[in-house]
């Protein structure tokens, strides 16, 4: 326990405190757990000791590893397999690459190792996607949205209005010694994640998604790591001149609407709103998005003779589906979020006097 | 006239589309729809299969024997052990349910499809009864997917409402789609400007 604790004593007052806090329940379960906790610690500790202590002089903050880890994410070479599990689906393989070249280009490859594939090519701040049966093209972004939440790995500190990060301590993932993190939103509103960051390098090394019953949703385990002094040869063969030209995306005129969300998550806030067809029926709706960086949250709003019909609460993957009719509107909430804050939000939709 | 011409022009187009689609020629989204909304279609599509599976020499149906209608009107008469209460939508809030329509895609693509929401109905249908009153055997499983309509299996019998069901999969669908194009169009969104933002803060 003692090794345990002592990764986390600079952390700042708040952190501690908090961190204390979840030591209180953290214990009961460490006990139950000691029998196979000890034996992973001594195996895993043995052989890798000196390197950590030589790159790792003094103990990191939760905040230097999220640190180290973007740091490594967008100036390394490397290579890394990881799959993605969700409950009741089969695991998802993809290959993810990144390189920066020697003219001070990032490249960045991720590629869906089943079936047809997929693969989205970066380079610099313009994504390409190839995918079967759909013409090859462009978007202007500096990060591939792949499996891993691309806020988390690239901008954690936008995370801080909404969610808590936490050192838990060390443990073993994909055979090497890794720092764990919890994130737990503030107010207990969204999913919560455990991150493993690996110690030598600070790259993610797997990604838990749980319910609030601490239930599994989604894993992201990577299977294989390198980290190389030259850029993988595979980027060296891309035709950059050959990449289809980015797209243009205009941006939507605000539209005023008669409604608002009077509740919403802490650190969720509204990041667009307008009117517009569904692509598959045609329908029109009234939508706003709300967001926190992690999740995105839609809310629907249509007239009742056009709407889904009954109330239904579902889940498709990791979205929760609510939809409820009051009178004359029905409303949708869609996004990664518990069923009851779904609920909270669709109920305190309340009418404003402006008239669209 | 002329609307008549049209008429019967879109009418032929249609049939062509139905038995192309029988054949596994096309990718039947299109024809789906008209299926569902046109009792002509419907019908026909009906016929087709009587017609086709006696050609095929596999018919124990008789071509004026509607199977599906009157196993469904059996299942009308029938007690509901059976037939699954549509108010249980309304009293269980929370339902929680897989909706599994394939989807691998990129960054923009919607995905979801009429057929998928096809077999979602079905299965929507069969979740078992809350209250069955006199189980005796061990409690029936929901069966996966799509299996041929026949006697036995009489759970998987699509009901008189199918349509209903199905349209109202095909809106939840449409939804989720839409949210998912959403987040992605979201995302490349804010990476544009998170991009412009840090090539600010790089600079000394």
């Amino acid at each position: 326990m003692s090794k345990f604790s002592a990764f986390n004593v600079p952390a700042p007052p708040r952190l501690v405190r908090v961190f204390l806090n979840q030591l209180k329940c953290s214990t009961i379960l460490v006990c139950l757990a000691i029998p196979n906790f000890s034996h992973a610690q001594e195996s895993a500790e043995e052989p890798v000791e000196p390197s950590t202590t030589a790159a790792v002089p003094q103990p990191l903050t939760t905040w230097d590893w999220l640190r180290r880890m973007t740091h490594v994410l967008t100036n390394s070479n490397f290579q890394v397999a990881l799959v993605q599990s969700r409950a009741g689906n089969e695991t998802v393989p993809y290959l993810w690459r990144h390189a920066v070249l020697d003219d001070g280009t990032h490249m960045e490859q991720l590629n869906l190792q089943n079936g047809p594939g997929q693969e989205h090519i970066r380079v610099n701040d313009i994504v390409s996607v190839f995918e079967p049966d759909v013409t090859p093209y462009s978007l202007r972004s500096n990060i591939i949205d792949g499996p891993l939440p691309s806020e988390l790995l690239y901008y954690p500190e936008r995370l801080k209005p909404s969610y808590e990060f936490v050192s838990v301590g060390r443990a073993r993932v994909a055979g090497r010694p890794a720092q764990q993190i919890r994130i737990v939103s503030r107010d207990n509103s969204r999913f919560s994640y455990q991150l493993w960051l690996d110690e030598a390098s600070g790259m993610p090394l797997k990604l838990n998604m749980l319910d609030l019953q601490g239930a599994l949703l989604q894993q992201i385990q990577v299977t294989s790591l390198v980290i190389a002094e030259v850029p993988h040869p595979y980027f060296s063969r891309i035709n950059q001149e050959l990449l289809p030209h980015p797209m243009e995306i205009a941006s939507q005129p605000l539209r005023e609407h008669g409604w608002e969300v009077e509740y919403l998550p802490v650190g969720m806030r509204e990041v667009r709103r307008d009117i517009r067809r569904l692509a598959l029926t045609g329908q029109v709706v009234e939508y706003k998005m709300f967001s926190d960086g992690l999740v995105d949250v839609s809310v629907y709003v249509q007239p009742v003779s056009e709407a889904v019909g009954s109330d239904a609460a579902l889940r498709h993957e990791l979205n929760t589906f609510l939809t409820l009719t009051d009178g004359n509107a029905q409303v949708t909430v869609v996004g990664e979020v518990p069923l009851q804050t779904a609920n909270a939000i669709a109920t305190s939709l309340t009418l404003t006097s402006v008239n669209p | 006239m002329i609307k008549n011409d049209l008429e019967v022009n879109i009418m032929t187009q249609q049939q062509e589309k139905l038995s192309a689609f029988m054949d596994g020629e096309i990718d039947g989204n299109e024809i789906i729809d008209a299926i569902k909304t046109d009792d002509e279609m419907q019908a026909k599509w009906q016929r087709y299969h009587v017609i086709r599976s006696a050609m095929r020499k596999e018919a124990s149906v008789a071509p004026q024997l509607d199977i599906t209608a009157s196993v469904a009107a059996a299942l009308e008469s029938e007690p509901a052990i059976l037939a699954p209460k549509t108010a249980r939508w309304k009293s269980i809030p929370i339902l929680s349910n897989v909706v599994p329509f394939a989807k691998q895609s990129g960054q923009f693509a919607v995905a979801a499809s009429v057929a998928l929401a096809m077999v979602l109905g079905v299965q929507f249908m069969n979740q078992p009864a809350p209250t069955e009153p006199f189980t005796t055997a061990p409690t029936p499983t929901i069966q996966g997917g799509l299996s041929p309509v026949s006697l036995e299996q009489t759970r998987e019998v699509p009901r008189n409402d199918m349509g209903e069901v199905l349209e109202r999969n095909r809106k939840i669908n449409a939804l989720i789609a839409d949210h998912e194009q959403q987040v992605r169009l979201q995302q490349a969104q804010d990476n544009n400007s998170a991009d412009e933002a840090e090539e600010q803060d790089d600079r000394p």
